[in-house]
């Protein structure tokens, strides 16, 4: 799928293959960086490659990449199955990203629509997602999609262990429940 | 992937154990619980049929494991849910989408050693981390995994929940 940007300029949406796992990870830390949470990523390409590209990838990911530059990446998604116990097979979109330069050119919508158009071809009753809270522009660009906000909603909460958490609590004796 | 593994704690007389084919109705019915209390009983609409396949299909849609006690080991007082995700950040993670115990089963350590065994579960598959999502009124469930180092992502970083109905995914996909 082209998406004429400029005479000069064609962006692509395409599926991602492992040569492209050096940009995609470049891509993450330019997102982690706007979410003022770079010293987080942990990621690398070697990892992302073996994780989405090996013998059982553990998510999918599509890009958007210059026509006469297939290397070169101007956006990415990255998705997965997940399960809900009330609706059954759903699609996780873990991440959906458009570098500044090249945005309001419909790139970001293109992406979700190749997602969601995934989710329905495996037969996902649902997409979800997470969005900071302070991130307006994306909300409100998530909202009028038709997504739902479950913290302002319902009151959902997100929550975390990384795994120094977790070889700490299966080790807990103090009974809680 | 279905290998069965039981933990007996003769003190409490709990086993925790992979659930297998024939736990899924009474598996189903405890699912059907939890939406009750979490109020929303009305928007389960897998059937029991497709919960089943799902649960036992190769590769699952998702893992469970169950609790038993040792003199009734085919009756399920509790369960938990959880499959494979991954963070763009930190790699291979596992979410625990439910965790129940029945209300005359619970203050016996059950949800403990449910949520134990998942952890393991994930610590020997290699995750980076565990995730999950609570309803904040939920008190005794958060406390609990607070207690057991989950940190909060809504109130430690304003990070919400979302998601687009299968409608609202159909209707994108028509657009121009």
């Amino acid at each position: 799928m082209a998406l004429s940007s400029s005479v000069e300029e064609k962006i692509i949406i395409r599926k991602a293959e492992d040569g492209d796992c050096e940009e995609i990870v470049r891509l993450i830390e330019e997102l982690a960086e706007f979410e003022k949470m770079k010293d987080q990523v942990k990621i690398t390409a070697d990892i992302l490659r073996k994780d989405c590209f090996g013998e059982r990838p553990l998510c999918s990911c599509i890009v958007a990449s210059k026509e006469t530059d297939r290397s070169s990446l101007v956006g990415y998604c990255l998705y997965y199955p997940v399960y809900s116990t009330w609706e059954g097979a759903s699609l996780y979109l873990e991440d959906v990203y458009v570098t500044p330069s090249h945005r309001l050119r419909g790139i970001g919508r293109l992406l979700w629509q190749n997602v969601a158009q995934a989710g329905l071809d495996m037969g996902c009753s649902r997409l979800n997602l997470a969005v900071l809270g302070w991130n307006k522009n994306a909300k409100d660009w998530y909202e009028r999609l038709g997504c739902v906000d479950l913290t302002d909603k319902e009151d959902w909460h997100l929550m975390r262990l990384d795994r120094k958490g977790m070889e700490s609590s299966v080790h807990k004796d103090k009974e809680l429940i | 992937m279905n290998n069965t593994a039981s933990d007996s704690h003769k003190k409490e007389e709990i086993i925790i154990r992979r659930a297998k084919p024939k736990d899924s109705p009474q598996i189903f019915q405890l699912l059907l619980d939890l939406a009750v209390f979490l109020k929303s009983g009305k928007d389960v609409v897998l059937t029991p049929e497709e919960f089943h396949d799902d649960l036992f299909c190769e590769p699952p849609k998702c893992q469970c494991v169950v609790a038993t006690t040792a003199q009734e080991s085919d009756t399920i007082i509790g369960y938990s849910l959880f499959y494979p995700v991954y963070s763009a950040w930190k790699g291979f993670s596992l979410y625990m989408e439910d965790l129940f115990v029945k209300p005359e089963h619970r203050r016996k350590g059950v949800g403990k050693l449910l949520w134990q065994k998942v952890t393991q579960i994930g610590l020997d598959m290699g995750c980076k981390g565990l995730r999950l999502t609570v309803e904040n009124w939920n008190k005794t469930a958060k406390d609990m995994y607070t207690h057991h180092g989950c940190v909060d992502l809504t109130e430690a970083l304003d990070e919400h929940p979302m998601y687009l109905n299968k409608a609202g995914m159909e209707k994108l996909v028509q657009e121009v």
